[in-house]
């Protein structure tokens, strides 16, 4: 709660070391792992998400889980109690893409806090 | 049976006696609701101000303009939630005392209708004024604080679709 109260704050006070939340990182994503990061692929094509009418905004990367829970519920109607282990992997995968997300949204700031400093120290 | 021969008994003989008092119960209505007609000479004016229990002096008639008011008095107009709620009046649920006047318009003004003078609690300057300080600091606060809006600190929706390559943050080897 505390960091999101202050993200404004420090968004209008430190506007150069506090990244914009509408905008994807500007830094090389592969700068400072030297061997390589792994890709993020989603299981599912378009054409799936489309014929499973999936709403737009939950097209993402956890759109195969969205997918299996979907069916689940649509298979075992009314009993869709059944389908708890299914929500569960949805949500947990919905979680881990916020949790990447966050961690992004970190690295991009300390990679801004560097860059300050590096200009701070040269000039 | 008994009771209903009684019954009868009592309505023919109240027939019998008073027809009147049969229909003002059954109509609700009696013919001394009624005003008389508009006073013109000063007995007139006398009588009808002691048949409304108003002193002479005061007992003024709403105009003679086709209005069907005739001898009504025009009373001051207050409206009963503006009464003193204190006083010990003989109908206290209607603030009203036996054989006071009402107002020709009373059932407009009444408790749980129009009260047109409004006891305020304070002056109206310093209420106008107290609604426009409350709204000043609130619309302040907003103007100022518009800018520093604050936001969940993550990056936007990673979507396949977006043409991006996203990474996770796992180790490769």
């Amino acid at each position: 709660m505390g960091i999101i109260m202050s993200s404004g704050v420090k968004r209008y006070f430190y506007p150069e070391v506090t990244p914009d939340p509408a905008e994807q990182p500007s830094f090389d994503p592969l700068l400072g792992f030297p061997n390589g990061r792994p890709e993020r692929v989603s299981k599912v094509t378009d054409a799936e998400l489309k014929s499973a009418l999936i709403p737009l905004e939950h097209r993402d990367f956890c759109a195969d889980l969205a997918i299996d829970y979907k069916r689940c519920r649509r298979d075992t109607f009314p009993f869709v109690v059944k389908c708890s282990h299914e929500k569960h992997a949805y949500l947990n995968c919905k979680y881990e893409d916020f949790v990447i997300r966050a961690k992004e949204y970190e690295r991009e700031r300390r990679l801004k806090v560097k860059a300050e400093e590096a200009k701070r120290r040269s000039g | 049976m008994n009771s209903l021969v009684l019954s009868s008994k009592l309505v023919n003989s109240l027939f019998k006696v008073t027809p009147r008092t049969l229909i003002a119960v059954r109509n609700h209505w009696n013919k001394d609701f009624k005003p008389r007609p508009y006073p013109h000479t000063e007995e007139e004016r006398a009588k009808a101000a002691a048949r409304y229990g108003i002193p002479l002096a005061e007992y003024k008639p709403y105009a003679d303009n086709g209005s069907g008011l005739g001898d009504y008095p025009e009373l001051p107009l207050e409206s009963v939630e503006n009464k003193d709620p204190f006083y010990p009046y003989d109908i206290p649920a209607l603030k009203r005392n036996f054989n006071e006047p009402i107002h020709v318009d009373y059932e407009t003004y009444r408790e749980d209708r129009v009260n047109i003078s409004p006891n305020l609690p304070k002056p109206i300057s310093i209420l106008v004024l107290q609604f426009l300080s409350v709204m000043a600091v609130s619309l302040g606060l907003f103007y100022f604080f518009e800018d520093m809006k604050m936001f969940h600190p993550v990056t936007p929706p990673q979507k396949p679709s977006d043409g991006r390559v996203y990474y996770t943050f796992e180790k490769c080897e």
